[in-house]
């Protein structure tokens, strides 16, 4: 793999408020490790039950708990990973993490708030979000109830290092961060 | 003994006489044709110049000359005022001065050790200024021509991490991308957009590029 993390992209944009595409995909990587880890979750419980007492544990009918156990999953997820660093496993991947709206550390209280807001911003197709997309500062609904924002937080410069230890020494190089001549990538 | 009075009458006739006779003479004589007559340049060379100087005793007149009254009648101001410095350092060959010294025995004598004890490194460090030097430094050409991009490639790199950077980079793009767009609908200038939350972006204003 030789893509190349341009300079313009990543070394000037720690601390800088978070694009909505960031947001849109860590969002769904999140959600995708939520309901991964719930459905593990399941599973394993189902399994010790089955093995503890030889009979097998069905959720079917029992939508209703299944559902609270999901929303309080859901909290749990959120509230916690917030609280702890400031960013989900979504977040981690995707380099962004919420902050107060000052650029402090965001506390346990702001978490929590943010993500019992957070429902509110789907409503009406998701017009709580738009705020990503035209807001000065990038803020969603939650955002502004919480009083927090959300900011890139990876380290690029790393990144464009360890892409350019790669490289072969003998092959010039724009500022760009790709090479001048016409390498083909791998 | 009583003077006898013939014989200083006698005295005083010759002494008139022979007065007489000298302005005679002088009146005959024409002094510019005797002076036109003697030959000043054999005068001269007939002249031992280093038997006079050896009679004359220096000693004693250096001894009698008072250096510090001469001093304090010079007028240095007035003799520096009328010095042409230009034109002197005009007429200095510094190339051959140069070429004249040996540094190589200048250096020689030169005591570093005790010049570096002299040296207040904590003083020298406080003012350089790291963060400037670091500025200058082309980082990436550091990594990527020494050794120094083996070490990270060896102790950083790896797939997860490749594929991270990429999906990272990949969505700033994309953020760029929707922003510009959204700002250019809006109408809205990327300059007055704030950059991020006060505490985690330095007030210097957007960067070169803009915002995205």
């Amino acid at each position: 793999m030789s893509y190349a993390p341009p300079v313009e992209l990543t070394e000037r944009r720690q601390g800088h408020y978070a694009g909505a595409v960031s947001r849109l995909v860590a969002f769904a990587a999140d959600i995708g490790a939520l309901w991964g880890l719930y459905t593990l979750g399941l599973a394993g419980l189902s399994f010790a039950v089955e093995l503890v007492t030889g009979h097998a544990l069905k959720f079917q009918g029992h939508q209703f708990v299944t559902l609270a156990v999901l929303v309080v999953w859901s909290f749990v997820y959120f509230a916690y990973q917030w609280s702890l660093s400031g960013r989900t496993i979504g977040m981690a991947v995707l380099g962004i993490k919420v902050v107060a709206a000052d650029g402090t550390p965001v506390t346990t209280r702001e978490s929590v708030i943010r993500t019992v807001a957070l429902p509110f911003s789907f409503v009406l197709f998701g017009i709580g979000f738009l705020g990503i997309l035209i807001g000065r500062e990038r803020r969603a609904w939650h955002d502004h109830l919480a009083g927090t924002a959300v900011v890139y937080s990876w380290d690029a410069r790393a990144a464009r290092l360890r892409w350019l230890a790669k490289q072969d020494p003998g092959v010039p190089r724009r500022r760009s961060g790709r090479p001048a001549t016409t390498a083909t990538p791998e | 003994m009583a003077p006898n009075p013939i014989s200083e009458r006698i005295e005083s006739m010759a002494q008139a006489i022979a007065e007489r006779v000298v302005n005679l003479v002088m009146d005959a004589i024409d002094i510019d044709a005797l002076l036109d007559g003697i030959d000043v340049d054999r005068l001269i060379q007939r002249v031992d110049v280093d038997k006079i100087i050896d009679r004359v005793d220096v000693e004693q007149i250096i001894n009698r000359v008072d250096v510090d009254k001469i001093i304090n009648r010079v007028d240095v101001e007035q003799i520096i005022e009328r010095v042409d410095v230009d034109r002197i350092v005009e007429r200095v060959d510094v190339d051959r001065i140069v070429e004249r010294v040996d540094v190589d025995r200048i250096v020689e004598r030169v005591d570093v050790d005790r010049i570096i004890e002299r040296v207040d490194v904590n003083s020298v460090v406080e003012r350089v200024d790291v963060g400037r030097i670091v500025d200058q430094l082309d980082i990436d050409a550091l990594v990527e021509q020494t050794e120094l991009g083996s070490i990270i490639a060896k102790s950083t790199t790896g797939v997860a991490s490749e594929v991270l950077d990429v999906v990272r980079a990949q969505g700033v793009g994309l953020d760029d991308f929707f922003a510009r767009w959204t700002n250019r609908l809006l109408r809205r200038p990327m300059s007055e957009l704030p950059l991020g939350p006060p505490t985690l972006v330095a007030p210097a204003g957007p960067t070169p590029g803009g915002r995205p």
